[in-house]
């Protein structure tokens, strides 16, 4: 089938070539270059009226038959259009002027494949190489926070290392992976989160592994249309990475950049009042210990006649963080080849003693034209990066817990008692300088990301792509915690060792051609994908002396080690053709075959169809003044999902461990007895995919000359068969759980991106880009006899969107008063219910752009609006007495309907006992995660090319840059930052806000020079 | 034309195939797909004892039935603060980790011709079923642990579960017995493979389950006793035939019932319990109590007055609550419990005596009193004398001393009245607790109407 095909296609250019060459032709020769003299390559050099034509040669070069009264179009991207006529001559020497507008800008789009922006069929947003590394974030994927239309990316703490999520288009699996799939150079990169901390706090997201300097430009692929061509995994939207690249021709070009930051801690709200106590009397924590602060007032408070110091804990224990970033890369090529080196080194000390991230990347790619139709890229990502960190959360080894709710009557330090046992104004908690000084967290990765591409073109309309990449990584975990720890008296090591190797191999052949003004184009690939990873864990209780963590001399040691291997194979082809310029219809269809679905299961079709119309090409010369660019254009996509973990299929047994109290259970072998039961997760043997059916309608509109541009999308997605894992069984089925195929979820949603230009003049220029995003999603079904089920602490409901926090409430009357007690109090009606959802109304961003001159000034705005959060430190420190809402503590009437009188409580409670009874319910402590944040403030100034005299750099350059400098957070929210998500990046831990690091104000310093 | 369509099918067709093989990878690599008997009967005997016999739900019949009680404030579970969430843990012991398999063990053991296996399987069956049922009445059995071949099993009656519990503890008698396949060795906690003790606990246990419906819809009590005293002619007859869990008493393998008392649900004894035994001067008092930390007395938490200081009352004593003390799963002391009240019931107070007395005397010697001290003489001639008007009263309490924290207790009282409670201040019942709620996970995933059934709502042989 393939075989024919080309031969019709060579057919009938053969047929038109003959047929215009009847007149008599003549050779002519030629060269197309730039402004600059570079030579333009794949230029297409056309006989005006024909179809005849050719294209440049790597060196701009070409050769033509042409008769003499012939006029030759030359058209390049990027390039203004030339007509020439050939009036005879024989050798040309063409010059091309930059086209200032980026109609013709080319993006990178599915599989690598080029294409020019105003030929998309489909909703994509690129970001450039210097607004990300304006972003100055350490994890590539915090740069684009805020930034891109239609996607949420939210960061999980302040701790450095700390992972960050990002969905593109809501979520579309109930509990599988949501986060979007990376690609880089063509081949999909893992951005698995690993290396959590044994008790408590995110991982880090193996994104963080890419060094951002090395980037050239990430394009974001929104929907299904978009992604078809990459399979299941691009059904969560894809993340296009590409890397820079050499230049032919050029000599060395040397880049060095260097910059320092300081961070400040953002601190939570907390009361710092009152003392710490019970009941309004005094205790000293050293004679008198208790967690709470409800003690009486600081500043009239007198111990033996002396005032007391009053203490700001957070203040004592959090440092300035300092993070040092330095570059160096060089790029350069010969006539043939053309290289690109880099390497870099972050080093982040974090705002919490002891932790740190740092970070050496190393960067090449070689290019070579090895022979004359065979072109080869070679590229190496190696990275290496040092995590340390301390646990978060509420965990008795979480310093955080302690610090956020310390009263501040206490001097935490010294850590130790004479006798060597810890101090702390309480019990069952440990010290936090102590925690510092003997619980540490250290990850060690080491990364590989190697890649090979060959483009042969044995034709100019032909070209067959053979890629194939790897990503390969060790994330090596060790974690201690040193004896006379308040949980593990006698100490604790643990080592996580997690393997990973993925390979990607794509065989892909691309043909183009032009007839008169129709470019048809037909791409067919084949993929193959394997994924690997291994576990290794030693858990070892008791260490042989204080402050000795090596594993083998544990007095208790138990091992575990799982393996996992994922396959995937598919088919694809793609077929686009391109009318006049005006006309855009775009079909791809891919046949897919996965592992982990059921054998009968397991291959699967799907495809989209898609066509765009450019309706500014019909527009007369006033109205292009007006509208210079239109385009509209529609798409419809179905994409199958393999959404699911490995061995999902099949129901195995586990070795057993039957519980007791707390912690000793009895774990087989038991008394030299091997011990299995099985599992209490069914498998599902019918296993199939997911299926997301989306259409897709957008418009482009450029106007005032590029002044103002506008691209605006609507998406509405329906994913049925959806697979949930987790899924409860009733327990007298005989399992607790198993994986079903039956889900169904809708998502709409709205995406739009602005572009303005207010002002621009020779010397000054004022852009603005805003970008707004708002989706519904609901949860249409679960299973037949289902209505929710729950994905770690969040849940998904029928009839609501996916990310339901749930809890128990207040008891109230039927008309929504609160129930008030015997004792004066509100208190938690029985059930255990919604409380609140994640999911955000509207998010949005706003970026402000200044040049003046050399002078460059930008800050960008970004927002979230709705999306609640649990905020957990609160539902503690009610508790204590160290929440902010707890300053307001007097005695107090709660109203509400008495239960005893069914009239109006009169009752008069303590301000103690209404906080703690609180504590207790959920819905007391669900706050509003809306924010609006001014994330980056940059200030830059470029020195003037050439300026005072002989200089040895080319181009020098400082930036200034605030982050997180203002944060305007919801009233109800009294942490420092509601960007966050204690547990990590994961769809189970989401909308916690538990003692995390807290996120930190920024102020950086960097310097660029190019020689 | 031809030829390159062949070439092409050929070459796809090849591609698919090698294809298939290629994604072929999905048996995971990390656990069994299949297990011998004796890797399924060793933890299953452990769980009997954690989740079944000492488990979160005896923690809370031995709340209501007044013997311990929480170390926290009012209100709590120890006066009737339950919801169906509370039920949803013990549900998930009995269902998915023991029952459903103990059915797998039993059709593989038939099925390979282990037919000891098969036989212990079966006892172990019934006896988490009769636990069950006592505690919820209706339960799913006959149509249950078809995974997801039957998404809402249906529940049985109580009635048809009893008849169930008979033919399987008969077809274990049978099986047990036989002298095909292996014998199970040190994969046996309780009896190490002794075949003659396994078939002694199915009669007694079909014993204890004719006792049960002396009083239930249209069974008749004296039927029932002689249908009992004929299963216990080869019932347990000494306290060798005890069937019991041994803990090493180490961290990594402690008595249920010490990290009960001793850990966060900081249990401790009741006044109720301490201070009967007290009262009778009952000679197992010190190895069935221990003196209060703080006093050296031994004193018991009042039911109903909230928390106090932990070490102010008594846990448990060395013979039940000590890190290494065993856990009962079936006292052969009930045997002769159940055979004097048969007896009674049969033919009088003076025909059950000699054995009541042999139970008691059983009972003091197992709890290491020498029956011929001062003390144990005195007791047993106040105690260890049926009256006709105290008989089924006495026969009872001291079967509950006897049977210290079984979930049993809470059935004898239930069909008795013995030993008397009297309901404790609360807010949520306005008698006794007769039956467990059912759990929430059934209620969301299996909805039936008879779930409504309320605390103070009678199970069918409970009338």
């Amino acid at each position: 089938m393939k075989r024919n095909v080309f031969h019709l296609l060579a057919l009938l250019a053969g047929l038109l070539i003959y047929s215009s060459a009847i007149a008599q032709t003549r050779g002519i020769d030629g060269t197309v270059t730039d402004e600059k003299k570079q030579p333009i390559s794949f230029a297409s050099v056309i006989i005006k009226g024909t179809s005849k034509g050719t294209t440049t040669a790597q060196d701009g070069s070409f050769k033509l038959e042409v008769s003499p009264n012939a006029i030759l179009i030359i058209r390049a991207v990027g390039y203004n259009l030339q007509e020439i006529p050939v009036n005879g001559e024989q050798h040309f020497n063409i010059t091309l002027t930059e086209n200032a507008s980026d109609l013709n800008e080319v993006v990178v789009t599915a599989l690598g494949v080029k294409k020019e922006k105003r030929n998309l069929t489909f909703s994509a947003q690129e970001v450039k190489s210097d607004e990300i590394l304006r972003a100055k974030e350490p994890n590539v994927l915090n740069s684009l926070t805020g930034k891109v239309a239609g996607v949420q990316i939210t960061s999980s703490s302040g701790m450095p290392g700390s992972s960050a999520r990002i969905v593109i288009r809501g979520i579309t699996s109930i509990s599988g992976e949501n986060q979007a799939l990376f690609v880089m150079d063509g081949v999909p990169i893992n951005n698995d989160e690993s290396g959590g901390t044994y008790n408590g706090g995110s991982g880090t997201n193996r994104l963080a592994d890419i060094d951002p300097s090395t980037i050239e430009s990430i394009n974001v692929l929104k929907g299904a249309a978009a992604t078809a061509l990459y399979g299941s995994a691009g059904a969560r939207g894809v993340v296009l990475v590409t890397t820079k690249k050499g230049a032919a021709g050029r000599k060395p070009v040397v880049t060095l950049s260097s910059g320092l930051s300081f961070e400040r801690t953002i601190f939570p709200d907390r009361q710092y009042l009152y003392a710490q106590g019970d009941k309004g009397v005094f205790y000293d924590g050293e004679t008198m210990k208790s967690s709470t602060s409800w003690g009486p007032r600081m500043d009239t408070l007198t111990v033996n006649g002396q005032k007391i110091k009053a203490h700001n804990p957070l203040e004592e224990f959090f440092r300035t963080g300092v993070t040092s970033n330095s570059t160096v890369s060089v790029s350069g090529g010969g006539a043939t080849s053309n290289y690109f080196m880099s390497y870099s080194y972050f080093d982040q000390k974090g705002t919490i003693p002891v932790t740190s991230y740092k970070r050496h990347s190393l960067f090449t790619k070689y290019n070579t034209q090895i022979i004359d139709k065979l072109n080869a890229t070679f590229q190496l990502t190696y990275s290496t990066a040092n995590n340390k960190k301390v646990p978060e959360g509420y965990g008795l080894e979480s310093p955080l817990w302690t610090i956020f709710t310390a009263p501040v009557s206490y001097d935490l330090k010294p850590a130790l008692n004479p006798d060597g046992s810890q101090r702390l104004y309480r019990y069952s908690r440990n010290n936090p300088y102590w925690v510092l000084d003997n619980v540490l967290n250290t990850t060690v990765v080491n990364r590989f990301l190697p890649v090979f591409t060959f483009v042969y073109t044995p034709f100019e309309w032909l070209s067959v792509t053979e890629r194939a990449g790897a990503d390969i990584y060790t994330d090596q975990q060790t974690y201690h915690v040193n004896t006379n720890d308040i949980t593990y008296a006698t100490g604790l090591t643990y080592y996580n060792n997690k393997n990973f190797r993925q390979f990607n191999h794509d065989f892909i052949v691309q043909a183009r051609q032009q007839f008169n003004n129709t470019n048809v184009s037909l791409l067919l690939g084949n993929n193959v994908y394997s994924e690997h990873g291994d576990f290794m864990t030693a858990l070892g209780l008791g260490l042989a002396k204080p402050g000795y963590y090596n594993m083998a001399s544990a007095s208790s040691i138990t091992y575990t080690g799982t393996e996992y291997l994922r396959r995937k194979t598919g088919f694809y082809a793609q077929a686009e053709v391109d009318y006049n310029r005006m006309l855009v219809l775009s079909l791809t269809g891919r046949y897919d075959g996965s592992s982990v679905l059921s054998s009968e299961n397991r291959y699967y079709p799907y495809g989209s169809v898609a066509g765009g119309f450019i309706f500014s090409e019909l527009f007369k010369d006033k109205l292009k003044d007006v509208i210079n660019f239109g385009k509209v254009r529609a798409s419809f996509a179905s994409v199958g999902n393999d959404n699911v973990k490995t061995y999902a299929t099949t129901t195995p047994y586990y070795q057993a461990v039957i519980y007791g109290d707390v912690s000793s259970n009895l774990t087989f072998p038991y008394n030299g007895q091997n011990g299995f039961l099985i599992s209490s997760s069914l498998g599902n043997p019918n296993l199939k995919n997911e299926l997301q059916k989306e259409y897709e309608l957008g418009l482009e509109m450029k106007m005032f000359k590029n002044r103002i541009g506008l691209e605006a999308s609507y998406f509405n997605r329906r994913m049925t068969q959806g697979i949930v894992e987790n899924i409860s069984l009733a327990n007298s089925t005989g399992y607790a759980s198993t994986t079903i195929n039956s889900a169904k979820m809708s998502t709409k949603g709205v995406e739009v991106l602005l572009n303005l230009t207010p002002v621009t003049t020779k010397d000054f220029n004022w852009d603005v880009t805003i970008n707004y995003t708002k989706l519904k999603q609901k949860v249409e079904e679960i299973s037949p006899d289902l209505d929710q089920t729950s994905i770690g602490s969040i849940y998904a409901k029928k009839g609501e969107p996916w990310g339901l926090i749930f809890g128990t409430k207040y008891a109230r009357t039927a008309d929504g008063q609160l129930r008030i007690n015997e004792a004066g109090l509100p208190y938690a009606s029985g059930e255990f219910d919604v409380v609140g959802n994640i999911t955000p109304d509207w998010i949005g961003g706003i970026t402000n752009q200044f040049r003046y001159k050399q002078f460059n000034l930008s800050f960008f705005f970004d927002t979230k609006r709705g999306g609640d959060i649990l905020n957990s430190d609160d539902g503690y420190g009610l508790y204590y007495g160290s929440s902010k809402q707890t300053e307001k503590r007097e005695d107090r009437v709660v109203s509400g309907v008495s239960d005893a009188t069914n009239a109006p409580n009169k009752q008069v409670v303590t301000g103690q006992a209404y906080f703690q009874q609180i504590s207790g319910i959920t819905e007391a402590f669900i706050q509003n995660a809306s924010y609006i944040k001014l994330r980056n403030v940059s200030l830059s100034y470029t020195f003037r090319k050439g300026a005072g005299g002989r200089t040895p750099f080319k181009d020098a350059s400082i930036v200034l840059t605030g982050r997180n400098l203002w944060i305007h957070k919801d009233k109800t929210f009294t942490g420092g930052d509601p960007e966050v998500n204690s547990w990590g990046a994961g769809n189970g831990g989401l909308g916690v806000y538990t003692f995390s690091a807290p996120t930190a104000r920024s102020f950086d310093c960097t310097l660029k020079f190019t020689f | 034309m031809k030829r390159p369509f062949i070439t092409i099918a050929l070459l796809a067709a090849i591609t698919l195939s090698a294809c298939s093989k290629y994604l072929d990878v999905n048996q995971n690599p990390n656990v069994p797909s299949d297990v011998s008997e004796s890797l399924l009967l060793a933890p299953l005997e452990a769980g009997v004892s954690q989740y079944i016999a000492a488990g979160n739900a005896a923690t809370l019949v031995n709340q209501w039935m007044q013997n311990c009680v929480p170390n926290q404030p009012m209100p709590n579970t120890a006066n009737y603060m339950v919801t169906s969430s509370n039920f949803d843990d013990f549900w998930n012991s009995f269902y998915v980790v023991v029952l459903n398999n103990v059915t797998i063990l039993d059709k593989q053991a038939t099925a390979n011709g282990n037919l000891k296996y098969a036989g212990i399987a079966k006892v172990l069956k019934a006896y988490t079923l009769g636990t069950a049922t006592d505690l919820w009445g209706d339960i799913p059995n006959a149509t249950a642990f078809s995974g997801t071949g039957n998404t809402t099993p249906s529940y049985d009656k109580q009635e048809d579960i009893y008849k169930s519990i008979q033919s399987l503890l008969d077809e274990a008698i049978t099986q047990l017995q036989s002298d095909a396949g292996s014998t199970p060795g040190t994969d046996d906690y309780y009896y190490a493979g002794d075949m003659n003790k396994w078939t002694k606990m199915a009669y007694t246990l079909k014993a204890r389950y004719y006792m049960h419906l002396t009083k239930a819809p249209g069974y008749d009590a004296k039927t029932q006793a002689n249908l009992a005293l004929t299963a216990l002619s080869n019932g347990m007859s000494s306290n060798d035939d005890d069937c019991s869990f041994a803990y090493n008493g180490s961290s990594t393998s402690s008595n249920a019932w010490y990290l009960h008392f001793y850990n966060t649900s900081t249990l401790v004894l009741s006044s109720h319990y301490v201070d009967s035994l007290v009262k009778y001067a009952d000679p197992r008092l010190p190895s069935l109590v221990s003196r209060a930390e703080n006093t050296g007395k031994y004193n018991g938490n009042v039911i109903g007055s909230g928390a106090g200081a932990l070490q102010d009352f008594s846990i448990a004593g060395n013979f039940y609550g000590a890190i290494g003390s065993k856990v009962y799963i079936l006292n052969a002391a009930e045997a002769l419990f159940l055979k004097a009240e048969a007896n009674y019931i049969t033919s009088g107070y003076s025909a059950a005596q000699p054995i009541f007395r042999q139970a008691v005397a059983g009972n003091i010697l197992k709890l290491g009193v020498d029956t011929n001290s001062a003390a144990a003489q005195t007791f047993l001639s106040k105690r260890g004398t049926l009256t006709a008007n105290n008989a089924l009263q006495l026969i009872i309490e001291e079967k509950a001393t006897a049977n210290f924290l079984s979930v049993e207790n809470y059935t004898d009282w239930r069909r008795t009245g013995y030993p008397a409670l009297k309901m404790i201040p609360n807010n949520t019942v306005t008698s006794l607790p007769r039956r467990f709620l059912y759990p929430l996970n059934e209620i969301s995933a299996n909805p039936q109407d008879l779930q409504k059934a309320k605390l103070t709502d009678k199970v069918w042989w409970d009338s």
